[in-house]
């Protein structure tokens, strides 16, 4: 017994040795004098990109490598409340806002000392609108209001019309139905001006685009790796302190965490079920979205939104008792405890307060209250009227379906989930062959009408619910012509409140940031959007 | 032996056609349509919906790829016949298409850009594989029933029981955090990724723990059946002649045991190796390795059928190609075995 116990100690040491043997190994294997601790360049997690290339720029994590190689026309600065200069000084619009005149700084060159003109923001556009690109664009629709837009769809221009550039740093836009924000939708980072060589060489454009921006690449995008990008010295606008930032491309979150926990990544996101803990290791954002030294987790509520989509050309959920018994019984804030840690919030509305706070945003049935929804289920008669909830399994949605299952059983309803993998959900979705469904809701610009048009206009992609309401449409319409920026949102809240009480949709709660800077960096300041704003990043 | 590789090489043909017409077959019959998956939750317009089909010959277009539309004005979807066609055209053409969802870019390009680090992880850890499995397999034999023998059986017990993933995370968290933790950041291996520029360590530093991750349950079974067959190999009667003739133990088990043992033992790994090189799913999760693995399956999941198709290509061949290989090292390992020859039993 002694003897055996002695070869297991001897056996262990011989391990110890072998691992450290191993490390010792990869010692030598160490380069010197390049350490990730270095003041001058960050490391910075995203996922593997769509796209970096504007014409096709969509998902959080190709727009942050992209918005810092680019610069479009104007951008929304949070802190101010609206829209400030970038890469055009000033604008106007007439009177009816069907027509856009921008100014461009003058100067401005792109990456490769080509110059940044009207010209070049013509010719970004008219990619995006192209429908012979080798995979035409998906992010077209922001062009839509353009003159010109549909034609080109329909291959019968090659041009985008409504597009003019009356001298080198004047662009006139017009639009084909008047639209008071669309310096917001200017401030898309897809609508960038490219150069000349964005239509010479369209394969490297992909992986190697050439911007306008105050940063620019080294070498190419290695897919699943690393975009690696450098400061770029002529640019135009204030310098970034920030020398390199180098993008570690990650496939699971959970890894990059550990990466940034070794002290290897500078900013990440935090994996699920893990803020608190991060919280009190890290230290909590003062406004929830700069992080500082010793106040390192964002917590800051998104321009975004977690809802249930209501098939209203469904029996059951035509009847308008059904959908509001339902929107009340759910707890909202359980899920949101329960599964993330409280730092989501509980949508009241389907516009979040972050894009407009006023009381009349607010769904008159978009809270918990049990009783009332148990009241109108007993009043008429819905005891035991089937649902089915379908959903894509994965990404937590299989426990926020079971809460909301309970919920609903608990005033009534007989409940069934419906789970199903990504591309059947979708189809499912889009063939309208669901009952309830859940979606995310993304903005694009930050305007309440980002949130109402694409979800409740009656011919809008986006309406899965099939909500048609000539009410609506009428009132999104004449509040897009309105060019008082106050008027046009006391309009918007109007139709907010015509859809809140039509109920075609349930908000169940708005996303929030769950990210964390290590204490290398000394401020950094995350956009409700999920841009970070690395221009202006400090290094400690 | 010329004529035997000839004839093994034509019979590929038969087979990549089989295996690729099934992948065409399943790409109607699988639900969800790679066009609306495009965009995500966000809906495409209906002109651009119809401008994609016509980019990816979904729908029938004109010679100036605008979509033809019957009498009904309905568009005609692109036969599966007409597709496949198109495919093979591509592909001695040396086109394997353009991906849907990594948008614009060429399947070959994507392919170039991720096999290399497949292959190279792959060698690596079937050299750990042959090396480590077949070493301790043979002590295992050969001192049965001692220390080594039960101790290789624990461990292989434990490997083979052990998901890749979790060894994969108990490897970082050792090696990646609590090491460089305790050693004050001394001594420690890299956690994720390949290369990269300004990157700590030499490339092949890289490679230590997924190489160590994706061979680990395949080195267990190689050395249990290394141990197996070794065993079985020294009771045979033509050992105990060899024996008896006065060969040493040393010469019998290098001349005439191993050899023998080694057949299973080189199927075994030749298979791994194959499925090796299709890509290691879980091991290229775990340590963001930026291999063809991963690639496939996020194809799959998003019905980036392009993509599928580009690299089940690729993996039909390559492991084709590789069973040919062992087929022949068994003519070398076994003298009995030959090949072209006419008849052998």
């Amino acid at each position: 017994m002694a003897d055996k116990l002695m070869m297991g100690r001897r056996t262990f040491v011989k391990g110890g040795l072998a691992a450290s043997a191993l490390t010792a190994l990869a010692a030598c294997g160490k380069k010197s004098g390049s350490s990730s601790s270095s003041n001058s360049s960050m490391k910075y997690y995203i996922n593997d990109p769509v796209a970096i290339d504007p014409y096709n720029t969509q998902e959080s994590e190709g727009t942050q490598v992209e918005h810092i190689l680019f610069d479009s026309l104007c951008d929304y600065d949070w802190d101010k409340e609206e829209i400030v200069p970038k890469a055009a000084e000033s604008w106007e619009a007439n009177s009816d806002g069907t027509e856009f005149t921008f100014h461009l700084v003058k100067g401005a060159k792109f990456h490769n000392g080509d110059k940044v003109d009207a010209k070049s923001f013509k010719r970004g556009w008219e990619r995006i609108c192209n429908p012979k690109m080798a995979t035409p664009s998906e992010i077209n629709y922001h062009l839509a209001p353009v003159v010109g837009y549909d034609e080109m769809q329909k291959g019968t221009a090659t041009e985008l019309s409504g597009v003019t550039c009356p001298d080198d740093y004047t662009l006139v836009v017009k639009l084909s139905a008047p639209m008071a924000d669309f310096p917001y939708i200017c401030c898309h980072p897809a609508l960038a001006p490219v150069p000349q060589a964005a239509l010479d060489d369209p394969k490297s454009f992909l992986t190697k685009p050439i911007g306008n921006g105050p940063y620019m690449m080294v070498g190419k995008w290695e897919s699943g790796q690393y975009i690696n990008v450098k400061r770029f010295d002529d640019y135009y606008g204030k310098k970034p302190s920030i020398k390199k930032i180098y993008f570690s491309i990650q496939k699971d979150p959970k890894t990059a965490f550990s990466e940034f926990e070794a002290g290897n990544i500078d900013f990440t996101s935090i994996p699920t079920g893990r803020i608190k803990e991060t919280q009190k290791k890290y230290g909590k954002s003062k406004d929830g979205y700069t992080c500082t030294p010793k106040h390192q987790v964002i917590t800051g509520a998104e321009t975004s939104i977690y809802y249930l989509t209501l098939n209203l050309q469904d029996e059951t959920m035509k009847d308008l008792n059904v959908r509001k018994a339902m929107s009340l019984a759910i707890d909202r804030q359980k899920i949101i405890d329960k599964l993330f840690e409280g730092i989501r919030k509980p949508a009241t509305s389907f516009v979040p307060s972050i894009i407009d706070d006023d009381k009349k945003d607010v769904w008159e049935f978009s809270k918990y209250d049990k009783d009332a929804a148990k009241k109108i289920v007993d009043e008429n008669n819905l005891a035991g009227k089937e649902i089915t909830l379908s959903y894509n399994s994965g990404g937590d949605h299989e426990d926020i379906m079971s809460i909301i299952q309970d919920n609903l059983e608990a005033v009534g309803f007989k409940v069934k989930q419906s789970s199903m993998e990504w591309a059947s959900y979708l189809t499912a979705l889009s063939g309208g062959n669901y009952q309830v469904g859940r979606l995310g809701w993304i903005a694009d610009y930050p305007t309440m009408d980002n949130f109402i048009y694409p979800n409740f206009y009656s011919t809008a992609d986006n309406n899965y619910a099939k909500y048609n309401n000539p009410e609506v449409d009428k009132a999104i319409d004449a509040a897009r012509q309105i060019t008082d920026d106050d008027e046009r949102r006391e309009k918007y809240r109007e139709v907010n409140q015509v859809i809140a009480a039509d109920l075609p949709v349930i908000p169940i709660m708005f996303y929030a940031h769950n990210h964390v800077a290590s204490d290398k960096v000394k401020s950094l300041y995350y956009d409700p959007q999920g841009k970070a704003d690395l221009a202006n990043t400090k290094l400690a | 032996m010329g004529k035997y590789i000839l004839k093994r090489v034509l019979q590929f043909i038969p087979v990549f056609l089989g295996v690729t017409l099934i992948l065409f077959a399943l790409e109607n019959i699988v639900p969800g349509d790679p066009i609306k998956l495009m965009a995500g939750e966000k809906k495409l317009d209906p002109q651009t919906e119809l401008n994609l089909r016509a980019t990816y010959h979904l729908i029938e277009t004109d010679s100036n790829g605008k979509p033809v539309r019957d009498s009904n004005g309905k568009t005609i979807p692109t036969p599966m016949w007409k597709r496949y066609v198109l495919y093979v055209n591509g592909l001695l053409h040396g086109d394997l298409g353009t991906s849907y969802q990594r948008k614009g870019q060429s399947v070959a390009s994507i392919l170039a850009d991720k096999y290399p680090y497949t292959i190279r992880l792959s060698i690596v850890a079937i050299i750990i594989e042959a090396v480590v499995g077949i070493g301790a397999g043979m002590v295992s034999a050969l001192k049965r029933y001692s220390f080594w023998d039960i101790l290789v059986t624990l461990v292989t017990s434990i490997m083979v029981a052990m998901p890749a993933y979790w060894l994969g995370m108990l490897l970082q968290l050792f090696f990646g955090v609590f090491l460089k933790n305790a050693t004050g950041g001394a001594f420690y291996l890299p956690i994720s990724g390949a290369v990269g520029p300004g990157a700590e360590f030499d490339d092949w530093v890289y490679y230590i723990l997924p190489a160590i991750t994706l061979a680990a349950v395949s080195t267990a079974y190689t050395a249990r059946i290394m141990r197996s067959q070794l065993l079985e190999v020294m009771n045979q009667d033509y050992i105990r002649t060899a024996r008896a003739k006065g060969l040493s133990r040393r010469d019998v088990i290098w001349h005439h045991a191993l050899k023998n043992a080694l057949i299973p033992v080189v199927t075994y790994i030749g298979i791994d190796f194959g499925g090796m090189m299709a890509g290691a799913i879980l091991t290229e999760t775990v340590f963001n390795w930026p291999g063809v693995g991963y690639e496939t399956y996020r194809a799959i999941t998003q019905r980036d059928w392009p993509i599928v198709m580009g690299s089940v290509t690729v993996i039909v061949v390559v492991v084709m190609v590789i069973n040919l290989i062992v087929d022949i090292s068994y003519a070398f390992l076994d003298p009995r075995i030959r090949y072209g020859a006419g008849k052998n039993d």
